[in-house]
C-alpha cells in the first residue's frame, strides 16, 4: 500500500470501511492531525528504523462504528530524536511513547518523564533501533508514596499456576490507592526475533507471543503479511480461521469464568466451569489437532481443516453445559454480589485509554475487530456491549459473546471450511493485520524486504493495550480481595504485554 | 549436608514424596498456555489430589518446583530465590518445550533452557504438555511411574503405500 | 448452595482413571514425530532441519539428531516430508536425564 500525500485537515478522509488507508504526515503537522483524528480510537503507535538517523513513527487509528469500521495509519519521519507530545492530547499513547523511547531512543518533546515498560533494568539488551543515550535522572517518572499509604510489592512469583507478574500495590490498609505493573521479566524480545524470518517462519513464534490468543495473534500477523503482498487466502480457509478463532473465544471465556469462580472462592462453580473448559479443550484437540489451536493459521490461509462432524456432535453439548453453569452462577447471589460494582471502568476512561475487547465493550464502547467489513465475518457479527463497566458487565459480555460464537461456528461450517493456502509471494511491502482475540483486538504490522523477509514486525496483542486500564479498574473503591476478581474479568496475560 | 548419590536421592524421594507431594509452580517466561494446563491439574477431569499431590503457594512448604518458560535472564534472580527458599530434599521439574531448550535459543534475552540456572531432575516435553503428560511426569518425578521415553526410538518402518524414490 | 450440590451429583464423576488406566482423550493429543529411516536421505534430512522452527532437528553427518525435549510437535516436518515423517502417538515423554531425549536416527543406508 503506497502512502499518499494528503493535505492536513479539514477535508481529511476518515476511514474507508474494511480498508486500511495510510498517509504521511510531516512532523510539525502531527499534533494537529492527532487532534483532528481524535474521534477515532488510537489503536497502536510504534516506530520503525529507517535510513540513517530518521525513525518512522506510525500511528494506527481505528473506526469502531458498525458499518464504517476500518483503519488509518499515519506515518511520520522523526529526524531529530523528538516528536510532539502526543499523550497530552491522546492519553492512549503514553505507554507506547515509553516503549518507543526504550527501543528507538526518540521521545516526546514535552520532556515529561517516561516509565520503564518493556526492558528490564540493568540489562543491556538488543533493541529495535538506536538505544536511548544514558539518561539524566529525571527521564524516569518519579515514584513517591506518601501520606497514609504504603507500597506493597507483590510478585513476580505469585500464586500457584499463574504467570509471573509484578504488582506495585499502593494501599492505605485494605483499599487500593494505586496499582502499577511490571512485565519486563517476561520480555522475550519477540519483535526483535522476528526480523529476517519469512511470515511462515514467524507464525511459530507469533502464536507463542500470547498462547491463549494463538489463533488471533497468528491471524493478525498472517493477515499483515497478506496485506503487504496482496495475497488473498481462499474463502474456505478464511472461514476455517474464523471457526478456530471462535473456538478460541469459547474456551477463553470458559477459563475466565473458572478464574472468576476461583477469585470469588466459589469452588463448586470453579469445578463446573473447569469441566466445561476441559470439554472445550478436548473438542479443540479433536477438531483441529491441538488443545490450544496452535498451528491452524498458515501464511496465506489455514493449514488444517476442522473436523466438522466433531463440532456438530460435540459443541452443542459442551456449550449447553457452559450455559447451564453460567446461568447457575448468575443465580447465585453471593457470587453476583462480588461482581457487581467491582472494578468499575467508566466509558470515558475506557475511551481515553483506547481499551479493546470485553473490557471496553462492557463500558459501553463498540470496538470489535470482527465488524471490519470483509471476509470472512462480513457484517454478520452482533457485538455484545454492556453499560455498567464493572466485573458483572464484563462477565455478561463474555457470556453473550460465547452464544454468538456458537452461532457463528455453525454458520461458517454450513458455508464450508477447508484447509488451503494461497502462496504468499516473496515481495516487499508493508501491511496491517487484525483479529478479534478473546481479550480484544489483536493487531500486527509487518514490513517485508524484497526477499519477502520481515524487516520490522509489530505485534500488539490485546493485553498490550488493556493492562493500562487495570490500574484504573482496581482503584475505584476496591479492596485487595477484589484484585483477583478484576484480573479474572480482564482475562489478560503478562506474556501478551511483555512479548 | 553429606553429598547424596542419585540413587539415594531417588529412594528418599520415593519414600517421602510418593504419597504426598507439595508443588510450587514457577513461570520463567512462558506464553501462558503451560500455566493453563497446570491449573487444570486440580480440575475435576484430572484431580491431582487423588494422587496425593497438592499445590502450595509457599516455596517453604514445597517439595517440587514445576518450572515453565525459557528462563528469561531478567527473571533469573526471582527463579533462584524461589529455588533457594525451598528446603531439601527437593525436586525440579522443567516442563514444556521452552523450558527444555526448544522455541527460544540462548541469547541476550533468555537462557533458553531452565537447566542453565536450576538443577533439573525431570524434563517433560510438550507444547504445551497436556495435563495427562504432566501427571505422568509428576509420577516419574516421585518414582511411582516408569520412564518410557528412554526406550522409544521415534522411528517407524516405511509406509509401503507411500514409499517414494529419492527426493 | 443446594442447587450446586444437586448439579454436581447429577453431573457425576468425570475424573480420569489415569495413570491407573489409559485415558481415551489421549488419542487426540498432538504427539512428536517418528521418522522413517528408510526415507531419510541427506536431502530430506536437510529439508526437515531447515523447516523445524524450534531447533529440535539437526544433522550430524549420516545421523538425524532429534531432540524430543525441544520439539513442540508443530507438525511442520511431517508436512514437509509426509513420506518420511509420521506421528509417534506417544505423549508420556517425561525423562530423568536430558540426554535420554536426544534421539540419533540413522539416515537411509546407515546401520541403525
Amino acid at each position: 500500500m503506497t502512502p499518499t500525500h494528503l493535505p492536513v485537515p479539514p477535508s481529511l478522509p476518515r476511514t474507508v470501511p474494511g480498508e486500511v488507508t495510510a498517509f504521511q504526515v510531516a512532523s510539525p503537522d502531527l499534533e494537529a492531525v492527532v487532534r483532528d483524528l481524535g474521534g477515532l480510537r488510537l489503536a497502536d503507535m510504534f516506530a520503525a528504523g529507517s535510513d540513517g538517523d530518521a525513525t518512522t513513527l506510525r500511528l494506527v487509528w481505528a473506526n469502531d462504528t458498525a458499518g464504517q469500521a476500518g483503519y488509518v495509519i499515519t506515518e511520520t519521519s522523526i529526524e531529530n530524536g523528538e516528536y510532539p507530545a502526543l499523550s497530552e492530547i491522546a492519553p492512549a499513547a503514553f505507554v507506547e511513547e515509553c516503549e518507543i523511547y526504550e527501543q528507538f531512543g526518540i521521545r516526546p518533546a514535552s520532556g515529561k518523564p517516561l516509565n520503564r515498560i518493556m526492558l528490564p533494568p540493568h540489562a543491556d539488551l538488543p533493541t529495535l533501533g538506536h538505544k536511548p543515550q544514558p539518561e539524566p535522572e529525571e527521564a524516569r517518572a518519579p515514584h513517591i508514596v506518601g501520606g497514609q499509604a504504603f507500597e506493597f510489592p507483590f510478585g513476580p512469583v505469585r500464586q500457584v499456576g499463574v504467570e509471573s507478574l509484578y504488582y506495585g500495590l499502593v494501599t492505605s490498609g485494605e483499599e487500593v490507592v494505586d496499582l502499577y505493573l511490571f512485565t519486563w521479566h517476561k520480555h522475550r524480545g519477540l519483535e526483535w526475533r522476528l526480523r529476517g524470518k519469512t511470515p511462515e517462519q514467524a507464525l511459530f513464534l507469533a502464536e507463542r507471543t500470547e498462547g491463549l490468543s494463538a489463533v488471533a495473534v497468528g491471524w493478525a500477523l498472517a493477515a499483515a503479511a497478506e496485506a503487504a503482498t496482496g495475497t488473498r487466502p481462499p474463502e474456505t480457509a478464511q472461514r476455517t480461521r474464523a471457526v478456530a478463532l471462535e473456538l478460541e473465544r469459547l474456551y477463553n471465556h470458559a477459563a475466565a469464568m473458572a478464574a472468576l469462580c476461583q477469585a470469588t472462592g466459589l469452588a463448586v462453580g470453579q469445578s463446573a466451569a473447569e469441566i466445561t473448559l476441559e470439554r472445550l479443550l478436548r473438542l479443540n484437540a479433536r477438531v483441529f489437532g491441538h488443545r490450544y489451536l496452535f498451528g491452524v493459521i498458515a501464511a496465506g490461509g489455514a493449514s488444517r481443516a476442522p473436523d466438522a462432524d466433531a463440532i456438530t456432535s460435540e459443541l452443542p453439548n459442551a456449550y449447553g453445559e457452559f450455559k447451564r453453569t453460567a446461568d447457575a452462577l448468575l443465580g447465585t447471589n453471593s457470587f453476583v454480589d462480588r461482581l457487581e460494582a467491582t472494578g468499575i471502568l467508566t466509558e470515558a476512561q475506557a475511551r481515553s485509554l483506547g481499551l479493546v475487547g470485553p473490557v471496553a465493550r462492557a463500558a459501553g464502547l463498540t470496538a470489535d475487530a470482527r465488524q471490519v467489513p470483509g471476509a470472512p465475518y462480513g457484517t454478520r457479527v452482533t457485538v455484545a456491549t454492556g453499560a455498567a463497566g464493572d466485573v458483572l458487565a464484563r462477565f455478561s459480555v463474555m457470556l453473550a459473546e460465547a452464544a454468538e460464537s456458537v452461532r457463528l461456528i455453525g454458520e461458517f461450517l454450513r458455508e464450508g471450511t477447508a484447509a488451503g493456502v494461497t502462496e504468499v509471494p516473496r515481495t516487499a511491502g508493508t501491511g496491517l493485520g487484525w483479529a478479534e482475540s478473546p481479550r480484544g483486538e489483536a493487531l500486527a504490522w509487518v514490513a517485508l524486504d524484497d526477499d519477502g523477509r520481515i524487516t520490522r514486525a509489530r505485534l500488539r496483542p490485546a493485553s498490550a493495550r488493556n493492562w493500562r486500564g487495570f490500574d484504573d479498574a482496581c482503584r475505584s473503591q476496591n479492596v485487595f480481595t477484589d484484585i483477583p476478581i478484576i484480573e479474572a474479568s480482564f482475562w489478560l496475560t503478562a506474556a501478551g504485554m511483555a512479548r | 549436608m553429606t553429598p547424596v548419590t542419585a540413587e539415594e536421592l531417588r529412594e528418599t524421594i520415593a519414600r517421602q514424596f510418593g504419597r504426598s507431594l507439595h508443588i510450587r509452580t514457577l513461570d520463567t517466561g512462558s506464553c501462558a498456555v503451560c500455566e493453563q494446563e497446570i491449573r487444570l491439574l486440580t480440575a475435576p477431569h484430572y484431580d491431582l489430589h487423588r494422587l496425593g499431590f497438592f499445590f502450595t503457594p509457599a516455596p517453604r512448604h514445597a517439595d517440587l518446583l514445576l518450572v515453565t518458560g525459557p528462563m528469561i535472564r531478567a527473571f533469573e534472580v526471582a527463579a533462584r530465590k524461589t529455588y533457594d527458599a525451598m528446603p531439601g530434599p527437593k525436586v525440579v521439574v522443567a516442563t514444556g518445550a521452552c523450558a527444555l531448550g526448544g522455541v527460544y535459543p540462548a541469547d541476550p534475552f533468555t537462557h533458553g533452557t531452565v537447566d542453565a540456572v536450576l538443577p533439573v531432575d525431570v524434563w517433560i516435553p510438550g507444547c504445551p504438555p497436556s495435563p495427562l503428560a504432566l501427571l505422568h511426569g509428576l509420577g516419574v518425578a516421585v518414582g511411582k511411574l516408569a520412564e518410557k521415553v528412554r526406550d522409544l526410538p521415534f522411528t517407524a518402518p516405511d509406509d509401503s503405500e507411500r514409499t517414494r524414490g529419492d527426493s | 448452595m443446594t442447587l450446586w450440590f444437586v448439579r454436581g451429583l447429577r453431573r457425576g464423576v468425570v475424573t480420569t482413571r489415569y495413570p491407573a488406566r489409559p485415558d481415551p482423550s489421549a488419542a487426540s493429543l498432538p504427539t512428536p514425530p517418528a521418522f522413517r529411516p528408510g526415507q531419510l536421505t541427506a536431502g530430506v534430512a536437510d529439508r526437515l532441519v531447515a523447516v523445524c522452527p524450534g531447533g529440535a532437528l539437526r544433522r550430524d553427518d549420516r545421523v538425524l539428531v532429534y531432540d524430543v525435549g525441544a520439539c513442540a510437535a508443530c507438525g511442520r516436518c511431517a508436512t514437509e516430508a509426509p513420506h518420511a515423517v509420521t506421528s509417534s502417538g506417544e505423549f508420556e515423554l517425561a525423562a530423568t536425564a536430558r540426554s535420554v531425549l536426544i534421539k540419533r536416527i540413522p539416515l537411509r543406508g546407515e546401520a541403525p
